[in-house]
């Protein structure tokens, strides 16, 4: 494990770091102030050709929301394969860096369908998910999920296959399993509030 | 005759104790919906990995037919919980989901998918070839891939649009559109 971590030593106390600021930046009152600076941006994104798309046409949304599930399910089949791979469960004879490599091409693509239609989405619904603690719960499992991608499991994975022991390779595939799982859940959750 | 049975059928479900409860129960309803989502996520995504190796946009470097072999059991655990939830999810609002266009486009979809799936688990079957990593697929095979996406695209996208009632038979609709949802005359619950 120590092997791991100190070939990666920047990227890991960068990432150390970000944790330490965002638990910062939620426990204080920061995090307040932060909400009220950003009411302007939502007010702007509902109000703008995209929010105006998003309500007026309900067949239009509809269908970006549709587009969000696929970008899910493909992101969710490059999570489900890499992190089955870590635990030992799928793919079995191959190497770790190949699927871990193969997969995060569809992982990337996912994560930019569910980002761009999710802005969308965003856009048509501002004012009320601005409102509601389950969106910000999901916009922190989604920061969570892509500052963990890129900032912890990647670059340790790039260390090769055997600088890392099993029970790091299965706690980052738990941890990276359980984040993603909260981003759809709390997705979910976002349609059944306010 | 079939849309008067379907909605007598529909009426017979609404009136257990146990559908109302699943639909007035907050919590319960939307784990279930949650549920369907996350098992969603795991079938369609299984799939979509194997049907993008067929086409030669993932895993390049391993073999299609392991891509399927290795990819089948979760793709079949996330189907069989999308079915559980999917059937409870229609247990809770049987007489407006039995009546709404979408949900029938989408069992028909459904229909149509799996006889493709059967086609293409045939075909990658009979094609020991994809056993080699570098292998193309034969075109059949690209076609049956392109047709598994297609279809479940359309069939989220019908999903997705059960939630919206343009078209329920609790509105004035046009007599095709009346036809195509089932609605039947004179009925009194929706």
């Amino acid at each position: 494990m120590s092997i791991a971590l100190f070939q990666n030593w920047p990227r890991t106390i960068t990432t150390i770091g970000l944790v330490a600021l965002a638990l910062t930046f939620a426990l204080s009152g920061l995090r307040l102030s932060a909400w009220d600076a950003l009411l302007p941006l939502f007010e702007w994104m509902e109000g703008n050709w995209f929010g105006y798309a998003g309500k007026t046409w309900g067949a239009v949304f509809a269908v970006v929301e549709a587009c969000h599930l696929l970008g899910l399910a493909l992101l969710g089949g490059a999570v489900f394969a890499c992190d089955g791979k870590l635990l030992g469960v799928l793919f079995t004879g191959y190497r770790v860096d190949l699927i871990v490599r193969e997969t995060h091409r569809i992982f990337v693509l996912g994560l930019v369908i569910l980002l761009a239609t999710g802005v969308f989405m965003a856009c048509g619904v501002a004012m009320k998910i601005y409102y509601l603690p389950v969106f910000w719960y999901k916009m922190l499992a989604l920061a969570a999920g892509i500052l963990f991608t890129f900032g912890v499991k990647l670059p340790l994975l790039r260390t090769g296959e055997d600088a890392l022991k099993p029970w790091l390779r299965r706690m980052l595939a738990l941890t990276s399993l359980t984040i993603w799982l909260s981003v759809a859940a709390t997705g979910r959750w976002i349609g059944f509030s306010g | 005759m079939l849309n008067k049975l379907i909605h007598d059928f529909a009426l017979w479900l609404d009136g257990m104790t146990w559908s109302t409860a699943l639909h007035e129960s907050f919590y319960m309803y939307n784990w279930v919906e949650s549920t369907h989502v996350v098992a969603l996520m795991l079938s369609l995504g299984m799939l979509f990995l194997i049907d993008l190796r067929i086409l030669g946009y993932a895993l390049p470097n391993v073999p299609a037919t392991d891509v399927a072999k290795k990819l089948q059991t979760p793709m079949f655990i996330g189907f069989a919980v999308m079915i559980i939830t999917g059937v409870l999810l229609f247990y809770a609002i049987p007489v407006r989901t039995s009546q709404s266009l979408w949900f029938r486009f989408k069992l028909v979809l459904l229909f149509a998918a799996a006889i493709n799936a059967l086609l293409f688990h045939r075909h990658l079957r009979d094609t020991p070839a994809l056993a080699i990593p570098e292998a193309n697929s034969p075109g059949r095979l690209k076609i049956g891939a392109a047709l598994s996406i297609a279809f479940w695209a359309f069939i989220v996208i019908c999903g997705r649009l059960i939630a919206y009632d343009w078209y329920d038979c609790s509105y004035s609709q046009s007599e095709g559109i009346r036809i195509l949802a089932g609605c039947v005359d004179g009925q009194t619950q929706f």
